[in-house]
């Protein structure tokens, strides 16, 4: 399997220079970070584009640190990065964990966690845990820089409100209280998460539930009180839809029982 | 013959160096000179009628050479099919599969080729098509074959059920002794079931690929086939060229497992050398090879009737087998089935009625264990399920009933060659049977070997060394190993003095095929035969110089002196010189009951489950390898864990789906092969040495049996936890926890009567 | 004008190379036509690790790599691991041993990981192993003996 369409490749040195691409080329232009979800659509010639903005070569771009109360996560910071980062196990452990589990050891090498949400592909892991946890997206173009909870950003599937001119700059990751408990609890058959669940709870508030990989983004669980309540909510509020991992109502079901573990877990 | 010093040993395998460094040669890795590449173009329908090909975008193309069609070959007739000569290369009139080749656009670079079949466009008009077996075969189905193609191809596979086939009707077989009403009748205990078997892609991770040339009116073919003598046949029948005037060569094979059994892409290759007169290239990605072979799937109605102090009586099967659009070896994949459905015990009465029908979906045809594991999921859990009505131990049940050594199960064949009660033993004991929860195992006996015809062919050299010339391939299972092993002790030399030449049609010996576990056991006695007649012939040479000549390790004793084969052969021919064996063994004497042997299956788990995901965890595999002699144990053992590991995919994860007329997962993202992961954490693996196979030194065939029992063992332990039996796989999550869910009534029945 | 090609330099097995690649070729396919065919086509979708090769260190699907990515930087194929077998890198030496290969079409790919785990992490346990190989398919050996030949070349490169 080849790419079959041919393109032009810009290398921006900087931001500035990215962003200048971004609003000239439109559409025409994808940006290329991991490649890892774009490059398999561009062999299977469900994509093609002009241009590709290669933003990986961009300097500190894919720096991992901690900003005020946030951990800022670069654009182009691989899942192995993130993995790996002493930064993230201190503050979102949970994070790193889910990094590590990202499909498989190739793909945490090249793939990044902007490009993930950028991608929208809906069967994914991160969505769910960075929406429980709060977290932003920081969009950049030649009109501004604008801040945007993943929660927003994430549309449907494939769909995002990443805009023609806009490029991802970081993920920010509000940092979690001492007390906060965080955790993210998956099901996997096939390449995919089938259900992902992200819990989270902080200083004993009520816990934020949020499921991944069901529907076309991910979706938050309101309940109030009680693990059956959550488990309960959650099995109403997702829609699923049959296909090869499962049909609808096992992974209606399915929903429950992870939401439950990960409930258990939080309090463990 | 001599006790072997070489065999029996663990001696590393000789590809070794060349695979890990990256330097073995493979099909696709080989570089022919001028080499166009071919891309087909394929059905994007499962059963339309062809109106027109337009190439004309493609052949505007820069680089592109030709795009080939059926009727641009003319007269060229493109079927080809080893038993059924029913399958075009590129089709003719009409498609009857989603992803059947129609055209082949050869152009300068891959790229090339590739743009350009997406411009190819073929205009159809659709028929209405079948998917599912049953209904393939019921009145009014739409026929795939106007013309039903019947049996065409090599004589040898004639026996395949060849009777009154009809509509789509692929092949009928039907095993019968006894008297089944009666023995029903007089039964205390009949279980009856429904089981199915999924429609696998055995995921050999080097695709179909194949290089083709046409020089000096001699067709060449570099390619990934398991018997490129099978492929030399078809190729020779296509383009009416004499079997000297077709060679086959086969490097390395990226995996087989019988998937790259009989002729797939290599037609391809020649159509598109054939028409450009470039040497031409046609390497397939794993979604085109997922549209070239598949396993086929069953659907088995099985009935087993017991007396209630657990003797067997009798056991009835209908067994629907989805074959796809052509024959392919599904025909002789139905004889075997039929044959290896219901196992190795005594019973009064038989009926195994097993038909293969034609769908509009990618053909099926051999993929290891070859009808086993399809039938021996029915027959194996029947065991299972009727120990518990019976209120009999599982393993007592099949004590109880297992044929012992010598011992027909099909009237007229070969007795039994292994001891199957004491295997059983040995596998319970190690799977902690009786004491722990969650435990499946079985045994399966397969008529085993194909045809024996092997040829070999053995030169010693004026040094004294040897090489072989042999036609098996290697597919991974070690059989250049294997077989220098059994070349070395077959002339008494050491292990470093002996070579071996395989798969190139070319130049070495005949021989039918690399399959059904026969390299070691009857590529093996044949090349023992020409070790033989090597050995003979030097006796020969020397005996005109000396009165008294007897064998001796690596030479002859002439009048009381150590002569080594290269002093003979010096002597004799004063310069140069070397010594040709020939060996060949046929359907004959020792050979002439079938099957040579018996492949023994005695596998099992252990696994826990969890109810509430339906997720399914081997804890433990055991496989006990009756395999008669070890030549090599540490290769035994890989074989019988590989075999053992493929089924466990077709246990818990693998399966083509059909959505519709689509194949909904014709990639290895959404089709799920074990990983490593998926590895118990305990395996088990016993050899069961007794020097009772027809083989050198008294071995049997191995690396399919492991597998065979895996299934229905996997069924049965989740069955064991669950209370009731799954009787389809693969154990999906979701099947598990349906299955969960609809025990859990009983179960709590159950514990309110305590 | 537009140009589709780029000029690109970097690093394979050691050796210096300047070319122009068209910026859709894939890394695979440059190593290939390079004559360093010991990393494999086979899935072509990034899960089954055939065509694993370190970029930087790190295994990468090169089957899913633009070859542009090879300029400024560091490719190691197998073919680089030794110049003859009797200078083979431990862990070839230990697929070796324990006969962890028998078709060898994935064991180029699988070497290459095991590598790049070794060189991540010098003492993987076998859940580490198993962890990082997770996402190489081989079809022939059930695994066993590859995590056992990983864990001692893990042990050997230790020591030595």
């Amino acid at each position: 399997m080849q790419i079959l369409s041919d393109f032009q490749l810009h290398r921006p040195a900087s931001l500035d220079e990215a962003v200048q691409l971004r609003s000239e080329l439109g559409d025409g232009a994808a940006l290329y970070a991991g490649g890892t979800e774009l490059l398999l659509a561009l062999k299977m010639g469900v994509l093609e584009y002009e241009h590709l903005i290669d933003v990986k070569r961009i300097p500190g771009l894919n720096a991992i640190e901690v900003q005020g109360a946030a951990l800022r996560i670069g654009a182009t910071a691989t899942h192995r990065d993130i993995e790996t980062s002493p930064l993230v196990a201190e503050h979102v452990p949970a994070l790193s964990k889910l990094a590590r589990h990202v499909a498989n050891v190739r793909v945490r090498a090249a793939g990044t966690l902007a490009g993930n949400l950028a991608f929208g592909e809906p069967h994914a892991d991160p969505a769910a845990l960075l929406v429980a946890l709060g977290a932003t997206v920081e969009l950049l173009s030649s009109g501004g820089r604008r801040s945007l909870p993943v929660e927003q950003f994430a549309v449907g599937a494939y769909e995002t409100e990443l805009g023609e001119d806009e490029l991802i700059e970081a993920v920010v990751v509000p940092l979690p209280t001492a007390q906060t408990r965080a955790t993210y609890l998956k099901f996997q058959v096939l390449e995919r998460p089938t259900v992902g669940v992200a819990a989270v709870a902080r200083d004993g508030d009520a816990p934020t539930v949020v499921v991944g990989a069901v529907d076309e983004k991910p979706v938050r669980i309101e309940a109030s009180d009680g693990v059956e309540d959550y488990v309960n909510a959650a099995r109403d509020a997702v829609d699923p839809v049959d296909d090869l991992s499962g049909s609808a109502e096992y992974k209606r079901h399915l929903t429950g029982v992870i939401v439950r573990r990960a409930l258990e877990a939080l309090a463990a | 013959m001599a006790e072997p010093s070489v065999s029996g040993t663990s001696i590393p395998r000789l590809d070794g160096p060349a695979k890990v460094m990256g330097r073995a040669k493979y099909a696709l890795d080989l570089d022919i000179p001028g080499a166009a590449h071919g891309v087909a173009v394929r059905a994007d329908r499962a059963h339309a009628r062809i109106i027109g090909v337009d190439a004309s975008k493609a052949e505007a193309l820069p680089g592109v050479i030709a795009v080939v069609t059926a009727a641009s070959v003319a007269p060229i007739d493109v079927r080809f099919g080893h038993i059924s000569r029913d399958h075009p290369a590129l089709a003719v009139d009409k498609v009857r599969y989603a992803g059947e080749p129609v055209a082949l656009v050869v152009a300068e670079t891959r790229r090339a080729a590739e743009k350009a079949a997406r411009l190819v466009r073929v205009t159809y008009e659709d028929l209405p098509a079948v998917i599912d077996a049953e209904d393939a075969l019921a009145d009014g189905a739409p026929l795939l074959h106007e013309v039903h193609p019947g049996r065409t191809g090599d004589e040898g596979f004639h026996n395949t059920g060849a009777d009154a086939l009809e509509g789509n009707l692929c092949a009928a077989n039907l095993i019968e002794w006894g008297d089944l009403e009666a023995e029903l009748a007089a039964a205390d205990v009949v279980v009856e079931g429904e089981y199915r078997y999924p429609m696998l892609y055995g995921y050999a991770m080097e695709p179909y690929n194949a290089t083709a040339l046409f020089e000096e009116g001699t067709l060449t073919v570099y390619t990934t086939a398991q018997h490129p003598y099978m492929v030399r046949d078809d190729l020779a029948r296509m383009f009416a060229l004499p079997l000297a005037r077709v060679r086959v060569v086969v490097p390395y094979v990226g995996g087989g497992y019988g998937t790259k059994s009989y002729t797939k892409v290599e037609p391809l290759a020649a159509l598109g050398a054939y028409a450009t007169g470039r040497p031409v290239r046609v390497a397939l990605s794993v979604e085109e090879a997922i549209f070239t072979t598949r396993s086929d799937g069953a659907v088995i109605r099985a009935r087993s009737a017991f007396k209630s102090d657990g003797t067997l009586l009798a056991r009835d099967f209908d067994i629907v087998m989805n074959s796809g659009a052509y024959s392919d070896n599904s025909p002789l994949v139905c004889a075997k089935l039929a044959a290896r459905a219901f196992g190795p015990y005594r019973l009064n009465a038989l009926r195994v009625r097993c038909r293969s029908a034609f769908t509009n979906t990618t053909p099926a045809s051999s993929l290891r264990g070859f009808g086993a594991p399809q039938g021996n999921l029915a027959g194996e859990l029947q065991m299972d399920e009727a120990a518990d009505r019976l209120g009999i131990d599982a393993r007592e049940l099949r004590l109880l009933n297992v044929v012992r050594p010598g011992e027909e199960i099909l009237p007229g064949k070969r007795g039994i060659d292994a001891d199957l009660a004491a295997d059983l033993e040995l596998l319970t004991e190690s799977l902690g049977w009786g004491e722990r929860e969650g435990v499946g195992f079985g045994l399966a006996a397969s008529d085993a070997g194909a045809h024996p015809t092997s040829t070999a062919l053995v030169r010693i050299h004026g040094d004294g060394s040897a090489s072989c010339a042999i036609g098996a391939t290697e597919l991974g299972q070690g059989s250049r190993t294997v077989l220098s092993q059994i070349l070395a002790d077959g002339l008494g030399l050491p292990f470093e003095k002996v070579s071996i030449v395989q798969s190139d049609t070319g130049v070495v010996a005949y021989e039918r095929t690399t399959g059904a576990s026969r390299t070691t056991t009857l590529v093996g006695r044949s090349l023992l035969a020409a070790c033989d007649d090597a050995r003979r012939r030097i006796r020969e040479l020397a005996a005109e110089y000396a009165a008294d000549v007897q064998d001796a390790p690596g030479g002859v004793v002439a009048d009381g002196e150590h002569l080594s084969y290269g002093a003979v052969i010096r002597k004799w021919f004063g310069s140069g010189g070397e010594v040709v064996g020939v060996g060949a063994i046929r359907r004959h004497g020792e050979f002439e009951k079938l099957p040579p042997f018996w492949e023994i299956g005695a596998s099992g788990v252990a696994v826990s489950v969890d109810e509430e995901t339906g997720r399914v965890v081997v804890e433990q595999l055991t496989t006990v390898g009756d395999v008669g002699f070890a030549i090599n144990p540490l290769l035994v053992h890989g074989q019988d864990l590989g075999a053992a590991t493929m089924t466990l995919g077709a246990a818990l994860s693998e399966e083509l789906v059909y959505d519709g007329t689509t194949l909904s997962n014709p990639n290895v993202v959404e089709y799920r092969v074990p990983r490593v992961s998926d590895m118990p954490a305990k395996i088990d693996q016993i050899l069961a040495e007794r020097r009772d196979g027809i083989g050198p030194f008294g071995a049997k065939g191995g690396g399919e049996g492991a597998g065979n029992t895996i299934g229905a063992a996997v069924a049965a332990a989740v069955g064991r936890l669950l209370g009731r039996y799954p009787r389809e796989l693969p154990l999906t999550p979701e099947r598990v926890w349906r299955l969960a869910q609809e025990a859990a009534p009983d179960r709590e029945t159950e514990a309110v009567r305590g | 004008m537009t140009m589709t090609t780029t000029r690109i330099s970097g690093t394979i097995n050691g050796r210096e190379v300047t070319t122009e690649v068209d910026n859709a070729t894939l890394l695979l396919d440059l190593l290939r036509d390079l004559g360093l065919t010991g990393a494999k086509p086979s899935c072509e979708m990034e899960v089954c690790g055939a065509c694993a090769v370190q970029l930087d260190g790190l295994p990468v699907s090169a089957c899913t790599t633009l070859a542009i990515e090879l300029d400024g930087r560091t490719v190691e194929t197998v073919e680089g691991l030794a110049q003859s077998a009797d200078a083979l890198h431990p862990v070839q030496r230990a697929f070796l041993q324990k006969s962890a290969f028998q078709c060898g079409f994935c064991t180029p790919g699988m070497i290459m990981s095991a590598k790049a785990l070794l060189e991540a992490n010098p003492s993987p346990s076998r859940d580490d192993v198993v962890h990082w190989l997770e996402g190489s398919i081989c079809r022939c050996t059930g695994y066993e003996s590859i995590v056992e030949a990983v864990l001692e070349a893990a042990e050997e490169m230790r020591n030595g």
